[in-house]
């Protein structure tokens, strides 16, 4: 009570105000409210393992350079990934089930292009005195980002590759259309930083051993990508004339050339049977189809579906190439040695008698169709040479989890060589993987039982959509098919208004929102905004001296970060 | 800023980024609607207040004497009262030339029923009052007797579903319409599912010279029979189904109200609450009855206020507690 003589009491009470603080109705409670981090469903396909959500999150704070910074510690090339990654995380994305999938794609594409018009640094650490160096074969999408990752942990890398340029595959074969040759020399200009020297022109076999290198550096990384072609042929017959896609592919980015017969057939389901066939129709071949075994995105299991960018596939239908899905070819029609047409027949992926999934022809689908060319692009192996030893006549080079070559201490492995990634940013997920084990390896530290484990991600079933609005993703410009030439890019880029409009569709899902929900709806105030103070990525605290656990924090929480336990 | 990490959580709530009239450590039940909704009243009307507050749950699980949750005056009296001692505080104020705007705070008890002659007579008199009435329908401090605003088949302890009756026989009061017919300059309903709805409100009261009414339809998880964790999703689907219109009211003339851009059948609003099960028992055609009563009086709503939506807007049942990152724009 108040001794003030100035306050005169008459009848009734009189108490100090807020002071029922000193009562604790935490005591009450049976349940308490957590902060439950799981990974978004972005987060957790992405192969490059990019934490999406989380750098989307930063442009929703529009802080493009923190969000381009928080993307390039896990794959140091946006700009490219941008442009021909298929993107699953746009597959895995919640939103598809709310109404549709974040264009991932074009977000990052605009910080990787905003990186390069700004001219930021990465973030990499100044080289560590004395440090080891590293020895990494291939200047692709693996060899590169193992020599980033490897170079922001501290080290030396001496980078080899014997074409005279960096890029790989995404300089030899990829489509200007798809990644104009200006965006990714801008953006290996930067990744080439001092600490990792590249030494072009250098062959393994010819100019440098795997034995000279392992005994030159401390460690040596392997990323030399698949360039022999797959043998190919129907019940042994091969037209002579036949030249296989890739190297068709290579030809026509160097020197703008290729065949022109009246019609092909591309025998292939990946991105290399799908940019030739469109290069070939965009050069004057009139019938451009395309024979695949697997089938349509949206339309087959995913162990059986096209290994191509969905958008790709679209483009590639309006200017008029033609698909068969889940068919293949049986029979070629020759006349001599030259190819007058095939026989193709569909096929299914079904599950035998063994369990196992096989593809089963069906007798009686059989249909000619009348080509004078043929293309195999079933896909390549790695070229041996220089690594007879440690292939031993396998088309690939096998890894572990973390790309530890097996049998052969001291190696890694990574990217397309591994003959189970096929994406430029499987590639560079196994850079990251192989360039954290190395440092460990060299540190002496032990490796985790396990691989990198399964992230636990949230499905939409878990999330409170009522507070989303519904928005249409944000539309991006493309070239009509009749304007579009062999070296304009085909898909424009976003402005800053259309990535922050697009940015903020993302939903945050298993992540804080920040968006208040719980601090305004605890009826007890015993949820505390203090952006100082969280600790695990939230802006808020629970003051369980107050919290009786009702659970309407959990219940009305967006992105469902918040689980309700039992008290112990 | 940088912040010791020895802060105390009571300091850490001391610099909280919002005015907060009614602190922890009341004695509200778990998942109560009517604490939520009145610390969202007193956020919004800010530090400069006094409140005369009606009896009920809302007087009884705040001060237990000798301790207080309120941090701006507060006075309570007795159940019939709150108005006509608001009525009186505004009075003393303007004599002492005060600019401190009044508050009075009721359940529906002491709003529709007992104190219904003293809340007439302040709007009548065109106190600078603004009453509160948060509205959970039924006296649930003394047991979850009905009361004028309890719905119709409501269960409550003084109308039990029986062989003669399915819950409360009456309909639920129009209190708003009455209170409009004092031609006041402003009365309005809101939900404590949509507090950036009451937040507005509220702002928009206080800023009137003159008798304001705002009711709130706030869900007490003991007396309607639901989880404590649903009372946002209950208050949310009495919105969304049109049992409870979300309105406003100026001189006595509609004003505005908030459209309903997903409807929802009313059964999705009544099933989730213990109140209304016997309208789900199988193989009774008065339940069936019942239910597409309620449905009906829910379809005369939308009819009367005109609360479908024409299309999506940022103020409807879907826009209005939208989340952007960094908080609500409200």
């Amino acid at each position: 009570m108040s001794k003030k003589s100035s306050v005169i009491l008459t009848r009734g009470a009189y108490a100090q105000p807020g002071s029922s603080l000193s009562f604790r109705t935490g005591t009450w409670r049976v349940e308490r409210p957590v902060h439950v981090h799981h990974a978004a469903p972005c987060h957790a396909a992405c192969p490059a393992g990019e934490d999406i959500q989380g750098w989307i999150a930063l442009m929703q704070e529009g802080n493009s350079r923190a969000a381009w910074e928080g993307l390039v510690t896990a794959n140091p090339l946006p700009a490219v990934t941008g442009r021909v990654c298929p993107h699953p995380c746009e597959t895995a994305c919640n939103r598809g089930g709310f109404d549709e999938a974040i264009g991932v794609h074009h977000l990052e594409r605009y910080l990787g292009d905003m990186a390069i018009r700004e001219g930021w640094d990465y973030p990499v650490p100044p080289l560590r005195a004395g440090g080891a160096s590293i020895a990494v074969v291939g200047a692709g999408p693996a060899g590169l980002s193992a020599s980033y990752h490897l170079r922001r942990l501290g080290y030396r890398v001496e980078l080899f590759d014997d074409r005279p340029e960096a890029g790989g595959l995404l300089r030899a074969a990829i489509p200007m259309t798809r990644l104009p040759r200006s965006v990714l020399d801008a953006e290996l200009e930067r990744l080439l930083m001092p600490g990792i020297n590249l030494h072009s022109h250098r062959r393994l076999g010819r100019d440098v051993s795997i034995q000279e290198l392992q005994e030159d550096h401390a460690a040596l990384f392997l990323g030399p990508g698949i360039h022999r072609p797959k043998p190919w042929s129907v019940d042994g017959a091969i037209p002579s004339d036949m030249e296989d896609a890739l190297h068709l592919l290579k030809g026509w980015v160097d020197h703008g050339d290729v065949p022109k017969p009246k019609s092909v057939a591309i025998h292939g389901g990946g991105n290399t049977a799908l940019d030739l066939a469109r290069v070939m129709k965009r050069a004057g071949v009139s019938d451009v189809c395309v024979i695949t075994a697997s089938g349509l995105p949206g339309d087959a299991a995913a162990d059986d579906v096209m290994h191509v960018v969905p958008r790709e596939l679209d483009e590639a239908q309006e200017e008029g190439v033609v698909l068969y899905p889940h068919y293949t070819v049986q029979r070629l029609l020759m006349h001599g040695s030259k190819l007058v047409g095939i026989e193709i027949v569909r096929l299914k992926k079904l599950v035998g008698a063994d369990g196992a999934r096989h593809r089963v022809p069906f007798e009686g689908t059989e249909r000619v169709l009348d080509v004078d060319m043929v293309v195999p692009a079933i896909g390549e192996a790695v070229d041996a040479e220089g690594m007879e030893a440690l292939l031993e006549h396998a088309d690939y080079l096998r890894g572990d989890v973390w790309g530890r070559l097996l049998g052969r201490d001291g190696v890694w492995v990574g990217g397309d060589a591994r003959g189970d990634r096929g994406t430029v940013a499987a590639a560079v997920g196994d850079g990251t993987r192989a360039a954290i084990d190395i440092d460990r390896v060299l540190r002496d530290e032990p490796a985790p039982d396990a691989g990198a484990a399964d992230l636990e991600t949230i499905p939409l079933q878990a999330m409170n959509l009522h507070y989303y609005e519904h928005a249409a993703r944000v539309p991006v410009q493309k070239v009509a098919v009749s304007e579009r030439t062999d070296l304009t890019e085909i898909e424009g880029s976003m402005d800053a208004g259309q990535a922050r409009a697009e940015a903020g569709r993302c939903l945050a899902c298993g992540n804080c929102l920040a968006c208040d929900n719980c601090w305004t709806l605890c009826p007890d105030s015993a949820v505390l905004k203090t952006v100082e103070r969280a600790t695990d990525g939230s802006h808020y605290l629970f003051d369980y001296d107050y919290c009786k656990g009702c659970g309407i924090c959990a219940e009305e929480c967006p992105p469902g970060f918040i689980r309700m336990v039992p008290e112990a | 800023m940088a912040v010791p990490e020895t802060e105390s959580m009571q300091d850490l709530r001391q610099r909280q980024p919002r005015f907060s009239g009614l602190e922890s450590g009341h004695r509200a039940c778990q998942g109560c609607g009517q604490a939520l909704a009145a610390r969202l009243v007193t956020e919004a009307a800010g530090p400069d207040v006094m409140i005369a507050n009606a009896t009920g749950c809302l007087e009884v699980f705040t001060t237990a004497w000798p301790q207080s949750a309120w941090r701006v005056p507060w006075m309570h009296s007795v159940f019939e009262n709150a108005a006509a001692i608001a009525a009186g505080m505004e009075a003393a104020l303007k004599v002492q030339g005060r600019q401190s705007k009044v508050l009075a705070f009721g359940g529906d008890g002491g709003t529709f029923d007992i104190g219904f002659q003293a809340l007439s007579g302040m709007l009548e008199r065109n106190h600078n009052v603004l009453y509160v009435c948060f509205d959970n329908e039924a006296y649930m401090n003394t047991g979850i007797q009905r009361s004028s605003s309890t719905p119709h088949a409501a269960m409550t302890t003084t109308s039990p579903p029986g062989k003669r009756r399915m819950g409360k026989r009456h309909l639920k009061k129009d209190l708003l319409s009455i209170i409009s017919a004092h031609h006041i300059p402003y009365a309005a309903s809101s939900s404590v599912a949509y507090p950036a709805d009451i937040r507005r409100k509220v702002r928009r009261a206080m800023a009137i010279e003159g008798p304001t009414f705002l009711m709130i339809h706030s869900p007490c998880p003991l007396g309607w029979g639901h989880e404590g964790a649903l009372t946002i999703e209950v208050a949310r689907l009495a919105v969304q189904t049109g049992l409870f219109p979300v309105i406003e009211l100026e001189r006595g003339t509609l004003t505005d109200c908030m459209p309903i851009r997903e409807l929802h059948p009313v059964t999705e609003y009544l099933k989730l609450q213990q109140r209304f099960r016997h309208l789900f028992a199988p193989d009774d055609p008065r339940a069936t009855e019942e239910l597409e009563h309620l449905q009906a009086l829910a379809d005369y709503n939308i009819d009367t206020y005109g609360l479908r939506g024409e299309r999506p807007d940022p103020l409807d049942t879907e826009g209005a507690d939208t989340v952007h990152r960094g908080g609500k724009v409200s």
